[in-house]
């Protein structure tokens, strides 16, 4: 047998044009990958690193076990259109194994089994492949409704908003809510001609036989077959410029990220894989209170990365993003969507002249003598009740501390990195390192979390422990360095974004305050916890529209009914007290006003 | 029968739309939150520009007030308002014929300013703190003695959107000015540094008195806005500002610092408006029909406003508005009952 | 200092000229941020600033230069700025005064 025919020719090109772009994206992109990430690549291979992606592919790009924690239903839909393929795939090329043996069957033949060898002409055919194959056309349908449905109705499927598409994902989309439909008809047209017992394609077939002509069923059987070759064709020439590149990105994805690789303040090739293992499934939309509370709908994490990888990214979209990383503790593919953000800012903005901060050399306003030092941060200045309250723990506690900044300090160089000035945020990093090293300090706090952040994550701080105020007020109860008075108050606790989802520190602060109190949760906490609005990396909102997230996120925090508002970060800080006549604390003021020493 | 007005509030504007009533003969109440009658004015020590002492204006009119025999509510505080009666939150209701809002406003908390450190820094004072200072006569630290160098902040409170305070407070000015004219003849070896963003002299005899203080009392003004205060180790202030008119950073330490608060439309006018369907302005204040023929009305017939509760104003301001008011009412009464008020005095 | 010097200033006419400098780049400035015309020059971010603590750098003076359509050494000026963010926290006007320097800065270095 040739296993060929006419219309398997759109088929055949476009299979083999969706292999040849993909082979081509896949090359050229780890070809440009830097030596550093080729080095783990070569490091890892032979690891049970590698066992393990191979695991997370199954689990992810097949399973979607994430989206199925997050949203049931949308679980499902992809589930039974990724899982549900798959196994049409594997059953159908196991059919053709067992009915033809190991010979050399060509690509169309496995895909159009039904038409090359319909039932009559196999001798002992077994009638649990008809029931398989049609078990799994009904989910791969199932999947397909629900997408339809998903479009129209999103709501429904516990989605607020669908995404909006571009172009490609259009065709892209139309030609994959046929290719099952035509399937069914064309399979059921075969049934009808020459029968078929399959519950689903067999019972539509006798009714086709029943209802039409037999001279109409042979009219539209080749057709209906060239459709669905052809809807196949279109689906896999759009695919590669398509969100259903994803599904070829994700693997290698899963790949290289357990072989270590990620995504850094530069932009790099391994870009390429975050980028495009994207599905614009949308679940980023619904958490962005930029939508939620402004009503922006073009700047959430899908459309960054659609922007991005279309190259059409407009500054505006790059910078109007709050990094509150709400985005990606949902994202079901684990883009590292924040570090994206930033390195997409940095495009054209990163190139600092010479003698940018020469200013800084020599500088050391700082004081006294400790091997703890004491890194208030830049906003800290302006909640002094802060680093008073600090200051009256550290005496209670008899710690001797050197204080980094209290007579005004330089910055962590983060909010530079935010705004996409990488290279000359490390003059800042530079700076301050050396100033750290020379007081040979083994411990540093800080009560800004951007700044612990910038400190854990872009310096090189070895053999200094790194702490937020929290973490340290916590460590000094917990030694029984530091007693506090428990008492009737209760209190809401607001966690930051670079504290919690950004360093996440979660528990410190809640057994701090649950020492001197009744803790409250708000209905959003923790990794869920909402945004203060006055994140520095949103350079795009303005003063009023930073106030009315402020004021939304805030009346979660009063609605509990505590009598103190609390929270661990400067900024949050301000953003909660301009939006209430609520009391606010930050964490350390609670504890100083609660010391038992 | 008299008409019946009530007004909601005891202090200057309530209480002189009350005598302006009284003799038009009409029956005013007074609803007062307070135990006494005066509101903010009773505590303050001397009124701009003249230096009269604030007990000259505010005691005659409360002993009017008795002598009238106005009846007043104390200790109670009304939660609804409409055109024919208030209702207090003991769940009492009181009707009347017309209501006038004389509720004044709320002293911005300067708490919310925390990186002027009040609260936190011993000689961190509000003006308000100042004035009850000057009322025992005698202006000290926290320690006992004399400041020897006196910062005195403006608007704070006032033109600030980082505390939603939009607008600018009106009498801050006028009162630095008086202050630190005040603070110079009680302690005359004593520099006085007033950091302002503009100076608004908008009264008569303001402007002198604002010359006054810098070419008698050599008061310093500093055009610039304090932007954080820190404390020393003896407790004095560290403040930092620009001096724009040098374009420098400017960097100093005075023993006691003063925040000119402004005025913050009231917490609960927010509920009152929603209640009664008056319109409140972007800045929290009941919101007046215009801000000419109609500077008293409000958008409900029969409710009417006196004094601050519509915007920041002097104490002269108010007592002149308080006129305006009671013959707003009195027209209004006319109208709806067709009654001359010489018919009713007869009455 | 009664006028910017940035080590330019040495054949700089002392006078801001309103009918000779082109206030193209400006009107293009306030056009994309026009809460810029709302600073009503109180300092308080100058006061406030990181960067001016330690070399004499005035954010205030610059983007008002700038508005007066005298552009020359802004930039280089400009880029003394840590972008920290406390001028921000303290404008009472609510200028976002990290994007206002982000936008000179694009403006000016024309990137």
């Amino acid at each position: 047998m040739t296993f060929f025919a006419p219309f398997t020719i759109p088929f055949i090109a476009g299979t083999i044009f969706l292999f040849a772009v993909v082979a081509i994206k896949w090359i050229l992109w780890i070809v440009k990958l830097p030596k550093v990430d080729k080095r783990l690549i070569a490091h890892n291979l032979f690891s049970l690193s590698t066992l393990a992606a191979i695991w997370e592919v199954v689990r992810e790009s097949l399973l979607h076990v994430r989206i199925f924690r997050r949203n049931m239903l949308l679980g499902f839909m992809h589930m039974s259109l990724a899982f549900g393929w798959f196994l049409l795939i594997v059953v159908g090329w196991i059919e053709t194994i067992v009915y033809l043996g190991f010979e050399m069957i060509p690509l169309q033949g496995h895909v159009f089994f039904k038409y090359f060898m319909p039932i009559n002409g196999i001798e002992s055919h077994i009638p649990l492949f008809e029931q398989l194959m049609d078990a799994l056309l009904l989910l791969v349908l199932t999947g397909v409704a629900l997408a339809w449905f998903k479009r129209f109705g999103s709501k429904r499927m516990g989605m607020r908003r669908a995404t909006k598409h571009v172009l490609f994902d259009r065709v892209a989309l139309g030609a994959l809510w046929f290719i099952f439909p035509l399937r069914l008809v064309a399979e059921s047209l075969t049934a009808a001609i020459y029968g078929g017992n399959g519950f689903l394609t067999g019972s539509l077939g006798g009714w086709i036989a029943e209802l039409l002509p037999n001279a109409v069923v042979a009219a539209i059987y080749e057709p209906a077959w060239w459709c669905y070759s052809s809807a196949l064709a279109l689906f896999f020439v759009a695919m590669p410029f398509s969100r259903y590149m994803h599904i070829f990105t994700e693997i290698p994805l899963i790949f290289l990220r357990k072989w270590r690789l990620h995504p850094t303040l530069e932009r790099k090739s391994y870009d390429n894989f975050e980028v495009e293992a994207c599905s614009r499934c949308g679940i980023c939309i619904d958490p962005c209170q930029l939508q939620e509370d402004l009503g922006m709908h073009d700047t959430q994490s899908v459309y960054f990365l659609r922007d991005r990888r279309y190259n059409m990214l407009s500054l505006k979209v790059a910078n109007n993003c709050l990094m509150c990383g709400r985005c990606e503790s949902v994202c079901p593919v684990g883009i590292n969507l924040t570090t994206l953000r930033i390195n997409s800012r940095a495009k054209r903005r990163n190139i600092p002249h010479e003698g940018r901060y020469r200013y800084l050399v020599d500088v050391d306003r700082s004081s006294g003598n400790g091997k703890v030092g004491y890194f208030a941060g830049c906003m800290s200045s302006l909640t002094p009740g802060v680093q008073r309250s600090m200051e009256l723990i550290f005496k209670s506690v008899g710690e001797e501390v050197w204080y980094a900044d209290r007579d005004g300090g330089v910055c962590c160089g983060r909010p530079l990195m935010l705004s996409g000035e990488t290279d000359a945020a490390r003059k800042m990093v530079a700076y301050n390192t050396d100033l750290f090293r020379r007081h040979e300090i083994t411990t540093l706090v800080t009560s800004c979390p951007i700044c612990l952040r910038a400190f854990r994550e872009n310096y090189h701080l070895d053999g200094i422990e790194l702490l937020h105020h929290s973490q340290y007020i916590d460590r000094l109860i917990a030694e029984g360095r530091l007693s506090v008075s428990a008492g009737e108050a209760s209190f809401s606790y607001h966690d930051p974004c670079e504290l919690g989802r950004g360093s996440n520190v979660y528990e410190e602060p809640r057994r701090v305050i649950s020492a001197i109190g009744e803790l409250r949760e708000p209905r959003h906490s923790r990794r869920d916890a909402l945004c203060c609005g006055s994140s520095l990396a949103n350079t795009v909102i303005n003063d009023g529209q930073q106030l009315r997230i402020a004021q939304r996120m805030t009346q979660e925090l009063v609605t509990t009914g505590c009598d103190t508002i609390v929270t661990a970060c400067p900024l949050c800080h301000k953003a909660i007290a301009r939006a209430t006549n609520h009391p606010v604390a930050d964490i350390a003021e609670v504890v100083a006003g609660n010391i038992a020493n | 029968m008299a008409h019946r007005v009530v007004i909601v509030g005891g202090g200057a504007a309530g209480m002189q739309t009350a005598l302006e009533l009284k003799s038009r003969g009409i029956e005013p109440m007074i609803v007062e939150r307070d135990i006494e009658l005066g509101g903010k004015a009773r505590a303050w020590h001397k009124l701009f520009p003249s230096f009269t002492p604030a007990s000259d204006i505010m005691q005659p009119l409360a002993q009017r007030v008795k002598s009238e025999r106005i009846r007043c509510f104390y200790g109670q505080e009304v939660v609804d308002i409409a055109s024919d009666g208030v209702m207090l939150r003991s769940g009492e209701r009181i009707p009347a014929d017309a209501v006038v809002v004389a509720t004044g406003f709320t002293l911005f908390d300067a708490h919310r300013k925390q990186e002027y450190g009040y609260g936190l820094y011993d000689n961190v004072l509000t003006s308000v703190d100042l004035e009850r200072m000057m009322n025992g006569g005698c202006v000290a630290l926290a320690d006992g003695s004399k400041p020897r160098r006196i910062a005195i902040l403006h608007c704070v409170g006032s033109r600030d959107e980082k505390v939603c305070q939009k607008h600018c407070s009106k009498v801050c000015c006028i009162t630095g000015v008086k202050q630190a004219i005040e603070l110079k003849q009680l302690i005359p070896e004593a520099d006085v540094f007033n950091f302002y963003m503009d100076i608004r002299m908008f009264g008569p005899g303001y402007e002198e008195l604002y010359r006054e203080a810098q070419e008698r009392y050599n008061v310093h003004f500093v055009r610039g806005r304090i932007s954080e205060a820190s404390e020393t180790i003896n407790k004095r202030i560290q403040i930092k500002a620009e001096d724009t008119l040098t374009g420098r950073p400017l960097r100093m330490t005075v023993d006691m610092l003063v925040l000119l608060v402004g005025m913050s439309a009231n917490y609960e006018n927010e509920v009152l408006a929603k209640r009664a369907g008056l319109e409140l302005a972007p800045n929290g204040y009941f919101r007046t029909v215009d801000s000419f023929l109609g500077a008293v009305r409000s958008q409900r017939e029969g409710i009417f406003f006196a004094g601050a509760a519509t915007a920041p104003k002097s104490l002269a301001d108010t007592l002149a508005e308080a006129s305006l008011t009671a013959s707003a009412v009195d027209d209004y009464l006319r109208r709806r009952f067709n009654t001359a008020s010489t018919e009713r005095a007869e009455l | 200092m009664s006028t910017l010097n940035f080590g330019y200033g040495i054949n700089r006419a002392r006078a801001i000229d309103l009918d000779t400098n082109d206030l193209g780049k400006s009107n293009a400035i306030i056009a994309e941020m026009p809460e810029l015309q709302t600073c009503i020059g109180c300092g308080s971010c100058t006061a406030s600033c990181s960067a001016g603590a330690i070399t004499n750098f005035n954010f205030r003076k610059l983007h008002t230069a700038v508005r007066r359509g005298e552009y020359k050494g802004i930039y280089e000026e400009l880029s003394k700025c840590m972008l920290c963010g406390k001028c921000q926290l303290v404008c009472p006007r609510g200028i976002n005064t990290r994007a206002l320097v982000m936008l000179i800065k694009r403006k000016l270095g024309d990137f």
